[in-house]
């Protein structure tokens, strides 16, 4: 029920996107979208993540990264990371952790092409990040600025598919990205790029569904 | 584009044969990669299919079964696999199946090809045969030696001890007198600071006294004119290599504005290469008490460490510390002959296992045993009591501790008379059984040290013809080396042993030198053949015909390359003041070397399944 609901939802959203009379809203629209019974052995997914310079709601987005793959595997030729161009002086905190300097944030892209970029590869696919929310947020801020109008996103959250797989882990730590992985033998990762920590999520998302049955549904993963 | 996928650029540059590969080839071959996840026991690679990929494991570890059935190989984090696939047009002989949750790159085939075309370090890593790969391992790892000597200048050797030398109107006897005092064999002859010839002892002998030159002479009239000379920054190589072309022993040294600084000899030379061993050989050899020999003795790990250091080969290194090991044995039973007397009947001191083999290390226990001459009586018998227990004492003393498993002379079922030995081997070889056979292996290494000969040959010839042709007891030898457990290329899981400060690592004695020592063994035996060092005994079997001479070859170098790995990992330890053991981390090994390891095992594993079949039947 809560399923249909939302894919009515979706349709209804892709429609009004239609509407607007920006051919890049019509494309997304009129993407291949999956059904919501189709099996995840089937889905076109991508995995995606952001390096924001802050927490807050207006946070400026740094960079970008992105990758095409299906539960079959992660073929890496079609990857994308983008340093953004911004002016604002960044939060020294995240630039701590991120290792994006104001100089190289500067040298970046213009926002605006980035997203134009982002829409055309997450048109019939299904967003795939650790701790999705973030990222849903962020796409609807950054189309809305560019579009004048946000667009719908269908996703799968790899944190809240383990506290699915997983429910009895005590506090948050055990869900963080790397906690997990380490739960399925994958690898350390150091770095914390945009593009890393998408191949991290997309990784995460094969060994998650290496537990469950073949025919699970897209549906019984979206927005859990 | 920020630097994209650094994680798996960087993984690839530390995982061989991607690390010899330039940083752009590595950066654009990631792109090409497709990222696969298995779960433990998923297959990956089923006989019979089709494949068109490399497979490199990311994390996680895989099983690769030939034909579907009998293990051949697990491969963990760093390995390659079904590239045998990719060579023979995409046909799968190997099942491959996770045997943990694995994370595996996929190249695609066309790249691969592509690289072997276009990189020879690839192409060799890539090479068909293991037995080629192991070569080009063990010739890489003696050219990594031997560079130490060229980059070692013989700066580093001189003494700071001022050269000796007179003027060229020096008589030729106060010149020989000079020597003497400053107790120098070779003199410099000097003119204005310059060198302008030497003088040495050869020299007085050749052409002073052989000549009956007058002692009044000018020592410039005899002394050898402008002699080659070396700047202090040249290598010990070339000072070798000059020596070597020379036919001399002493070259001088030239400081940076040509002044004298030293001469250099060869002995110079050879003591920074470890003729400590000779030094410490001496001092043992001469030790006049049993407080001087267990002085003398604590030199050998020193010696030990600094022939590692100097570039010697695994072969040198293991013969000169078995001299040495053999001539404290040798020594402890002379002194303890002074202690007690001279024996009343003919004896002779026995060693067992690595030192007979002439293939010890540091840090090992005695395995030793007296046989004694038919005509010894009850009195006689206390003597060899006390002697033997003098030797193993003294032994234990000097670094040699007691062997666990009671094989010393201070045992008595190790001080046998020849008839004793030789009822005690022919129960070995016509009963045998699986725990016999399990203790009593090392006793088919054995050696004469010291005393009477003659008696040592006396029980090895008997043995030899009793087992020869003997295929129960051959049967259960071969048997009893399958029992090593030789890591097939995983370095984790299933074969790491944790050495005695917790570190995890892989035996390189138990789960490879072992094997190669019960297999030279066994056919060694088979065929009657006398000899009983491992390299030896490999030779003896291919001139016998009894062992292929690539398969011969191929496994020195396996049993060479783990020695030499180990013996870098025991000098590594003996220098932080550790005691030697033979566990190595594989995180101390570079991916390389790895790799190579991975191919010795292979080899081993091959000689044991020919062992199997050719001597392992005899069992019902």
């Amino acid at each position: 029920m809560r399923e249909a609901f939302r894919s009515w939802r979706f349709a209804r959203a892709l429609r009004a996107c239609a509407a607007q009379g920006d051919e890049r809203l019509t494309r997304y629209a009129a993407a291949d979208w999956p059904a919501g019974d189709m099996a995840m052995a089937d889905v076109s997914l991508l995995a995606l993540d952001f390096e924001l310079d802050g927490l807050s709601k207006d946070a400026h987005l740094l960079q970008a990264g992105w990758l095409p793959f299906d539960a079959r595997g992660i073929d890496l030729r079609a990857a994308q990371s983008f340093d953004v161009r911004s002016r604002r002086t960044l939060d020294d905190d995240a630039v701590a952790i991120h290792g994006i300097g104001e100089q190289r944030a500067r040298a970046g892209e213009g926002i605006g092409g980035v997203v134009d970029d982002l829409v055309g590869a997450l048109a019939g696919r299904i967003m795939v990040a650790h701790g999705a929310s973030v990222e849903r947020e962020v796409i609807s801020r950054v189309t809305r600025a560019r579009y004048g109008h946000a667009i719908p996103v269908r996703s799968i959250c790899t944190l809240a598919l383990e506290r699915k797989l997983n429910p009895n882990l005590v506090g948050n730590g055990p869900y963080r990205l790397a906690a997990t992985r380490k739960r399925y033998g994958l690898p350390d990762y150091g770095q914390h790029d945009a593009l890393s920590d998408a191949l991290a999520a997309a990784e995460l998302l094969l060994a998650q569904l290496s537990r469950m049955p073949a025919a699970t549904r897209l549906g019984s993963l979206e927005r859990l | 584009m920020v630097s994209e996928l650094g994680e798996i650029q960087s993984f690839l540059g530390d995982t061989a044969p991607f690390d010899s590969l330039s940083p752009d080839m590595r950066a654009s071959i990631t792109r090409r990669i497709t990222v696969r996840y298995y779960r433990a026991g998923e297959v990956i690679l089923a006989s019979g299919e089709q494949n068109d990929h490399l497979f490199i494991v990311r994390s996680g570890a895989v099983e690769l079964r030939l034909a579907g059935a009998e293990l051949t190989a697990r491969l963990a984090t760093g390995s390659c696999f079904a590239s045998p696939s990719l060579l023979r047009g995409g046909e799968i002989r190997n099942t491959t199946i996770a045997l943990e949750d694995t994370l595996a790159y996929l190249l695609p085939g066309q790249i691969f090809h592509e690289l072997r075309q276009n990189s020879a370090q690839f192409r060799e890593f890539f090479a068909e045969s293991e037995s080629e790969r192991i070569r080009s391992a063990v010739r890489e790892l003696k050219l990594k030696r031997s560079n130490t000597l060229e980059q070692s200048s013989i700066g580093a050797l001189l003494t700071h001890r001022q050269p000796v030398s007179c003027s060229p109107d020096t008589k030729v006897s106060d010149a020989a007198r000079l020597m003497s005092e400053s107790d120098v064999s070779t003199l410099a002859i000097c003119a204005d600071d310059k060198l302008i010839g030497i003088f040495t002892d050869k020299d007085l002998r050749n052409r002073v006294v052989a000549r009956a030159i007058g002692f009044d002479e000018p020592v410039s009239t005899v002394m050898t004119p402008s002699p080659v000379t070396l700047p202090e920054s040249a290598n010990i190589s070339e000072a070798m290599a000059m020596m070597a072309a020379g036919g001399f022993r002493h070259i001088p040294v030239l400081g940076q504005h040509g002044e004298l600084r030293a001469i250099l000899s060869a002995t110079d030379i050879l003591a920074h290469l470890g003729d400590s061993a000779i030094d410490t050989g001496m001092l043992v050899a001469r030790a006049a008490s049993p407080e001087a020999l267990v002085s003398a003795a604590q030199g050998i790990p020193d010696g030990f460490t600094r022939m590692e250091a100097g570039g010697f080969h695994a072969e040198h290194t293991m013969r000169f510390t078995s001299a040495l090991g053999e001539a404290v044995h040798r020594r402890a039973a002379e002194l303890a002959e002074v202690e007690l007397g001279p024996p009343p009947v003919p004896y002779a001191l026995l060693v067992f296992g690595s030192l007979a083999r002439g293939e010890q290390l540091v840090g090992s226990d005695q395995d030793n045993g007296l046989v004694i001459d038919d005509r010894v009586d009850e009195a006689g018998r206390t003597y060899f009591e006390t002697l033997g227990t003098r030797i193993s004492d003294m032994l234990d003393e000097a670094g040699f501790v007691y062997c666990k498993g009671g094989i010393m002379a201070k045992n008595a079922d190790q001080r046998l008379t020849v008839s004793e030995w030789q009822s005690r081997y022919e129960d070995w070889i016509d009963n045998p059984d699986e725990d016999k056979i399990l203790r009593a292996t090392i006793f088919f290494d054995m050696r004469a040290v010291h005393g009477n000969l003659e008696l040592e040959s006396r029980v090895r010839d008997h043995v030899l013809e009793k087992v020869a042709g003997n295929r129960l007891f051959l049967s259960y030898l071969a048997r009893d080396a399958q029992r090593s457990r030789i890591p097939l290329g995983i370095f984790r899981n299933l074969v790491l042993e944790k050495s005695e400060d917790g570190t995890k690592g892989f035996d390189a004695k138990a789960q490879a030198i072992l094997p190669v020592i019960d297999i030279a063994r066994s056919f060694t035996l088979s065929e009657g053949l006398a000899a009983v060092g491992t390299l030896d005994r490999l030779d003896a079997l291919a001139e016998a015909g009894r062992m292929a001479r690539g398969d011969a070859e191929s496994l020195k170098d396996a049993f060479l390359l783990v020695n030499e790995l180990r013996i870098a990992h025991q000098a590594a330890q003996l220098r932080a003041g550790k005691q030697p053991d033979n566990i190595i981390a594989p995180s101390s090994l570079s991916p390389l070397e790895r790799d190579y390891l991975k191919d010795a095992f292979s080899v081993i594993r091959g000689g044991l399944d020919s062992l199997k079949r050719n001597l392992a039947g005899g069992i019902a």
